[in-house]
């Protein structure tokens, strides 16, 4: 018995040219090297903005028709926060209501002592802006609301703009 | 001296290897969502703002908005009632059960620049409004780079 002899010789290797598909695996690396961008670190700032509505809601009574009711907040639902702007688009002056407030740390003083009563009567705030603001002056106003919390807890997330009319 | 035919050769596969790891990297790592993020604009600095936390559950439409209050997507201006309409018929389209009031499950992700005044904005926020968009996502920077 003999064993079958191969029909080529041993010696005989296939070689692959790998220098072309170097080449090409090169240009494909080069590209995502020149096209690599890491993606920025951002924050954000989640809200819910429903289109402005009615700026205060009276629940349930007519007006003078409960002689008892001495809260004359109750059932209002939507608190509004007034940011007028300079020219160049700078705070110019803020009120809460109908009451101002002289700086950033005395509106999240009101804010905290308005949204923190356990009455609770409001459930948003509208922003009423002045149409030249920079959004950098307004994000730090919204920053001051987004940090509230109502007295059971839950932050204030509804939020809604309004542009003071020009002039 | 030594014969002519005698030849160097390199072995090139454990070089080839190591490329297309490195290519295996590249595409893994490449976020191409990436490029719809304007890198130009200035975004304000906001302490409460923070890191972006997608869950894979949601939509996105990302709208960059640079100082003198145009919308730019992908570097071009465009039109902000046309756009937002537009964009706003495409969520419809997947979401065939969607009235024409209810709320679209798309956050509107906003990317202006800190110079922005907010008549601008506001005209593009109003937009999304009418169109059905209600979710937003301001985004801003934690700390001053």
């Amino acid at each position: 018995m003999s064993r079958k002899r191969k029909k080529h010789g041993g010696g005989d290797e296939v070689k692959l040219n790998l220098a072309a598909m170097l080449d090409m695996a090169f240009q494909l690396l080069t590209f995502f090297i020149l096209t690599f961008k890491p993606p920025p670190v951002e924050g954000q700032v989640s809200l819910k903005l429903p289109p402005p509505q009615i700026v205060a809601t009276v629940k349930g009574e007519a007006a003078g028709n409960n002689a008892n009711n001495t809260n004359p907040l109750q059932g209002v639902e939507t608190l509004t926060i007034t940011v007028t702007s300079t020219p160049n688009g700078a705070i110019d002056a803020m009120a809460v209501g109908e009451g101002g407030v002289s700086d950033l740390r005395n509106l999240d003083q009101r804010l905290k002592a308005i949204l923190q009563d356990p009455v609770k009567p409001f459930e948003q705030v509208i922003i009423q802006v002045g149409p030249q603001l920079r959004y950098e002056a307004l994000m730090s106003v919204i920053d001051v609301c987004t940090r509230q919390t109502f007295s059971d807890g839950k932050p204030l997330t509804k939020i809604s703009f309004v542009e003071i009319p020009e002039g | 001296m030594s014969g002519a035919a005698v030849e160097g050769e390199c072995d090139l596969t454990p070089m080839l290897d190591m490329v297309f790891q490195l290519i295996t990297f590249f595409m893994l790592v490449s976020n191409f969502k990436a490029a719809s993020i304007d890198m130009t604009l200035k975004l304000p600095v906001v302490g409460s703002a923070r890191p972006v936390d997608t869950k894979g559950q949601e939509k996105f439409l990302v709208l960059n908005i640079d100082k003198a209050g145009d919308l730019k997507i992908y570097g071009i201006s465009k039109d902000v009632t046309a756009y937002i309409a537009g964009e706003a018929a495409g969520v419809r389209r997947e979401n065939r059960d969607l009235g024409p009031k209810d709320e679209l499950p798309v956050t509107v992700v906003i990317r202006a620049d800190r110079a922005t005044p907010f008549k601008k904005l506001n005209v593009i926020i109003k937009s999304c409004q009418d169109n059905g968009f209600l979710k937003y996502a301001l985004r801003a920077k934690d700390k001053e780079e």
